[in-house]
């Protein structure tokens, strides 16, 4: 079905994800997983199947790109579109129209196809999906696994042969991921080919039949999914790759949780219009110093309880009490600092050394230098933050942080796209922020919990149903809390 | 083995340009909406002229940037137009907009698509649709208080006062010579910022 | 800001006006009332537009709005009755000239307002569609209403950034404040809008079929009343002007 003969391929304007001699076939029917690190290319052969490359990633490509007797390059794109469907990784920015009714039929109106077959076949592939209680909203309104669900829809009523995704769970729960592979299963009996680029591996091991690993723009391993699977978790590590299974993952040090604990108090937040608090927790203690995994599925208040905590909410009566003294909402919007998912709504100077400089508290210049070096931005403090790479940006936030004076530090999912690599060095470098800030994770991600964090809180509805130090006893709850909700949606489907 | 560098611009609008132009008006019209919120004060309106187009530059000059081929500018103008008249501005503004995008477009093919200077110019030409708002104000004065003949002339005189016809011209004016600034503004950013953050 | 421009779901309608009605009484009230068409002749006309523009956000069951529209419409003409005649010099003009640009401009807006929030981005597309718009302002227009909400979340994730930082007014400086705002702003909406190209190319954008479009519009008894009453106006106008009236 798809046939890729001696491809390289590099980008105009950057170096990584380039290709080079890439030689692949892939059967009809066939689903299979393409990994590797940030930056291998996974992404960009993903691009080369559904005709972004070279229609709309401009660069140098050579060999040929063939989806079942179409050629690629040479086609126009909304020929291929016929032949491929795509889905990609952020929820947000993958929808057309504003309402779920029309996205679904977006695709096939393009196709030009009657309205009352557009009808027809947005119907059957909603009821498929599970996803007729979302028609007719607005788009806006839908949790990201919604959103997700709603673009593989829209993909299938067109018919594709093939289904290309990447990286399509980096923005979701895990409850949603039970979805995504339930939507995949269907793909799979229906016979389409299934080509997913993925650094969550956890979720494909029972899915896919074969495993691509690239490393360097060149395919390395080239396997069967069972015999991939017997990699042992060392191998997985040394080559970049996530843990394929939830048991895997353990943690190799257990430190002391802190003794010293802040209190939060009245912490309850009501939508307006809209019944059921978002949040209520009518008192917590929590270890300050510590640095504390939030947990819990969607619309749990994990979202409400970071801007609540930061000081952001209007209106907002609860307080912190921490070290005696007690903070009030204005108080707390200047002791916590939210790191937040796109670290680029915060970042607002030319260079990283005036953005450090901006909001700074005193003038410090060895403390700034300090800083700098700690989170190794000095050779960067020339360069305009918006160049940084993710990682790097993700840092001078923190930085920014640390030098206004923050004690409380949340990030809102800090490792979602990561791969092991990056993961575990944004994991120790959360750990390291740890003693002297509190810090606050809101995350999907296990293996980074396991890697970081002191404490777990997890949320449902709002409250605040469970708390635990994460010692032994503790990882084996949270082994079981996301193991439970893995299946969750599997049993649901 | 063939070597293929992916076709540039055929000199029709693909998909990109348009969805493009989509993105670019939505920030620009956003902003000019945040802005006349703040001169919904009569006395203030005018200077909606020199504000819009100073703050408008910004985002306009980054849309230069991706604008390679014919028609962008002046599709993104007629929009502008439709907008005013859906949010109940006003049709006077259309065909005004009409007029500047296809002045400001031909502007930046003989620049082909890149001269720095002419883009600063090109964004005052742009801006010259926000002076259709104002036309109706200036036509017609005694329409709305004819009936009430105590105050017939006392609001013309009042309105002369307000808005003297000269102004009319001096709108126009503004909103080229602020557009102007405006697009130097929108320079000066551009190489601030957008250049090094890899999106201009 | 965070809701866009036009709706995004179809919820708590009353009744609904085909999308072209609403244009043509766009036009009807931009000529009329805005701009002065009928002048001294027909004097009665603006009254009546105004006062249908209250009839259809009363038909939308848009109450709070409508008692806004009209509490504001009738207070502008109040403080020119009441307020007026004791006023004099300079305030006496700066009312006068005031409320008489207020009254020909007010009624538009809320118009626009009663439009833009009972029409669907979907209805909106189809109807431009069915008037043979072409693709090349159809397709950049949905873009545009599809972004705007993206607008409002991006612009608010950088507002509640820089209250944390304690930099929401620049440290004072109107520069610095716009600055602050519109660098995350246009670099986090560029990306966006770069995926958003990606995602809609690969269903199809840009093909050479025209795009058909699933959105049901059309006439009923309540767009037959509003273009006869525009027409009417039109008519009205027409016959003064041949000196029947």
């Amino acid at each position: 079905m798809i046939e890729l003969k001696n491809v390289g391929f590099q980008y105009e304007n950057a170096d990584s994800g380039s290709l080079c001699g890439v030689n692949l076939r892939i059967g009809r029917g066939e689903c299979v997983l393409l990994c590797g690190r940030s930056g291998c290319g996974k992404t960009t052969l993903t691009r080369l199947m559904n005709g972004l490359i070279p229609h709309f990633y401009e660069g140098t490509l050579s060999g040929s790109v063939r989806i079942g007797n179409l050629d690629v390059a040479e086609s126009e794109l909304y020929d291929t579109a016929r032949l491929v469907g795509s889905v990609f990784q952020n929820p947000r920015s993958q929808f057309f129209c504003v309402d779920t009714t029309g996205e679904l039929a977006f695709g096939c109106e393009n196709l030009g196809l009657p309205p009352e077959e557009i009808e027809r076949r947005t119907a059957r592939s909603a009821l498929e999906m599970g996803a007729e209680d979302l028609l007719g909203r607005s788009i806006f309104q839908l949790s990201g696994g919604e959103k997700q669900k709603i673009a593989c829809a829209s993909v299938s009523a067109m018919g594709p042969e093939v289904f290309v995704l990447d990286e399509p769970t980096s923005n979701l729960d895990m409850r949603a991921i039970g979805d995504l592979k339930n939507t995949l299963r269907l793909w799979k009996a229906q016979g389409k080919t299934i080509v997913i680029a993925e650094h969550r591996l956890h979720w494909l091991t029972d899915l896919c039949d074969r495993a691509v690993y690239l490393r360097d723009g060149q395919v390395e391993y080239d396997l069967p999914m069972a015999e991939f699977c017997r990699f042992s978790p060392e191998k997985l590590q040394s080559l970049g790759l996530r843990a394929l299974s939830l048991a895997d993952i353990r943690n190799e040090r257990t430190r002391p949780c802190p003794e010293e604990t802040f209190l939060l108090k009245n912490f309850l937040h009501c939508y307006r219009g809209r019944e059921p608090l978002a949040l209520d927790i009518a008192e917590t203690e929590l270890p300050k110093g510590g640095v504390i995994a939030v947990v819990g599925g969607n619309g749990a208040g994990k979202s409400t309880l970071s801007q609540c905590l930061c000081g952001l909410k209007r209106g907002f009566g609860g307080v912190c009490v921490c070290g005696g003294k007690t903070y009030s909402r204005r108080q707390m919007l200047k002791k916590s600092y939210l790191v937040m998912q796109d670290v680029n709504h915060q970042l607002f100077c030319e260079s990283v050394e005036e953005e450090l400089r901006l909001g700074m508290s005193g003038t410090d210049e060895t403390g700034l230098w300090k800083i700098m070096d700690a989170l190794a931005l000095t050779a960067l403090w020339e360069r305009h933050p918006m160049s940084l790479s993710g990682g790097q940006k993700q840092r001078v936030a923190i930085a920014s942080a640390l030098l206004a004076g923050k004690e409380f530090l949340v990030f809102d999912e800090p490792t979602s796209g990561l791969d092991f690599y990056h993961m575990e060095k944004t994991a120790a470098l959360l750990r390291a922020l740890g003693g002297k800030t509190t810090v606050l994770i809101v995350t999907h991600d296990p293996e980074l919990i396991v890697r970081c964090c002191d404490y777990v809180l997890r949320l449902e509805r709002g409250r605040a149903v469970e708390q635990y130090a994460l010692d032994e006893a503790g990882q084996q709850k949270l082994r079981r809390y996301f193991d439970r909700e893995e299946r969750m949606e599997i049993l649901h489907g | 083995m063939s070597t293929l560098h992916s076709r540039a611009s055929s000199g029709r609008l693909t998909g990109k340009d348009l969805i493009n132009t989509g993105i670019y008006s939505a920030i620009y019209f956003v902003m000019i909406m945040a802005l006349a919120m703040t001169g919904y004060i009569p006395v203030m309106m005018p200077l909606l002229c020199v504000i819009g187009p100073l703050v408008g530059g910004i985002p306009f000059m980054l849309f230069l940037t991706k604008v390679k081929k014919f028609g962008m500018i002046l599709i993104m103008s007629a929009i502008m137009g439709i907008m005013m008249a859906l949010t109940g501005m006003g049709f006077y503004a259309l065909p005004v907009a009409l007029v500047s995008g296809l002045i400001a477009e031909l502007l930046w093919k003989r620049a082909n698509y890149s001269r720095a200077r002419s883009s600063v110019l090109v964004c005052g030409f742009f801006h010259i649709w926000l002076w259709g708002n104002f036309i109706p104000l200036f036509m017609n004065p005694e329409g709305y208080f004819a009936t009430r003949a105590e105050f017939g002339a006392d609001y013309e005189a009042a309105l002369t006062a307000l808005l003297p016809p000269v102004m009319n011209p001096v709108l126009l004016v503004c909103c080229f010579v602020f557009g102007v600034l405006g697009g130097l503004l929108g320079r000066a950013m551009l190489k601030k910022h957008f250049i090094k953050a890899g999106i201009a | 800001m965070g809701k866009g421009i036009l709706q995004t779901s179809r919820q708590r309608r009353g009744l609904i006006l085909d999308p072209r009605t609403k244009l043509l009484m766009l036009i009807t009230v931009s000529a009329f009332v805005l701009g002065g068409l009928g002048g001294d002749r027909l004097p009665f006309l603006v009254p009546v537009l105004c006062l249908a523009v209250l009839a259809l956000f009363l038909t939308a069951g848009k109450y709070r709005a409508a008692a806004i529209y009209l509490s504001v419409y009738a207070a502008a003409n109040l403080a020119a009755v009441l307020l007026l005649p004791r006023l004099s010099g300079f305030f006496y003009f700066l009312l006068l000239g005031s409320v008489g640009i207020f009254s020909r401009v007010m009624p538009g807006v809320a118009l626009g307002a009663y439009v833009v929030s009972t029409t669907t981005v979907s209805e909106f597309t189809a109807a431009m569609q069915r008037m043979h718009v072409s693709e090349k302002i159809t397709i950049p227009m949905s873009v545009m209403f599809r972004f705007f909400p993206t607008v409002g979340e991006e612009f608010s994730a950088i507002n509640a950034a820089m209250r944390m930082r304690g930099i929401s007014f620049g440290g004072g400086s109107p520069g610095k404040m716009l600055e602050y705002r519109l660098v995350p702003l246009l670099t986090c909406s560029a990306k966006i809008g770069e995926e958003l190209s990606a995602a809609a190319l690969t269903r199809g954008l840009g093909g050479e079929t025209r795009r058909t479009n699933i959105c049901r519009i059309g006439f009923g008894m309540q767009d037959i009343a509003v273009i006869a009453l525009c027409g009417g106006c039109f008519a009205a106008v027409g016959l003064s002007y041949l000196g029947v009236i």
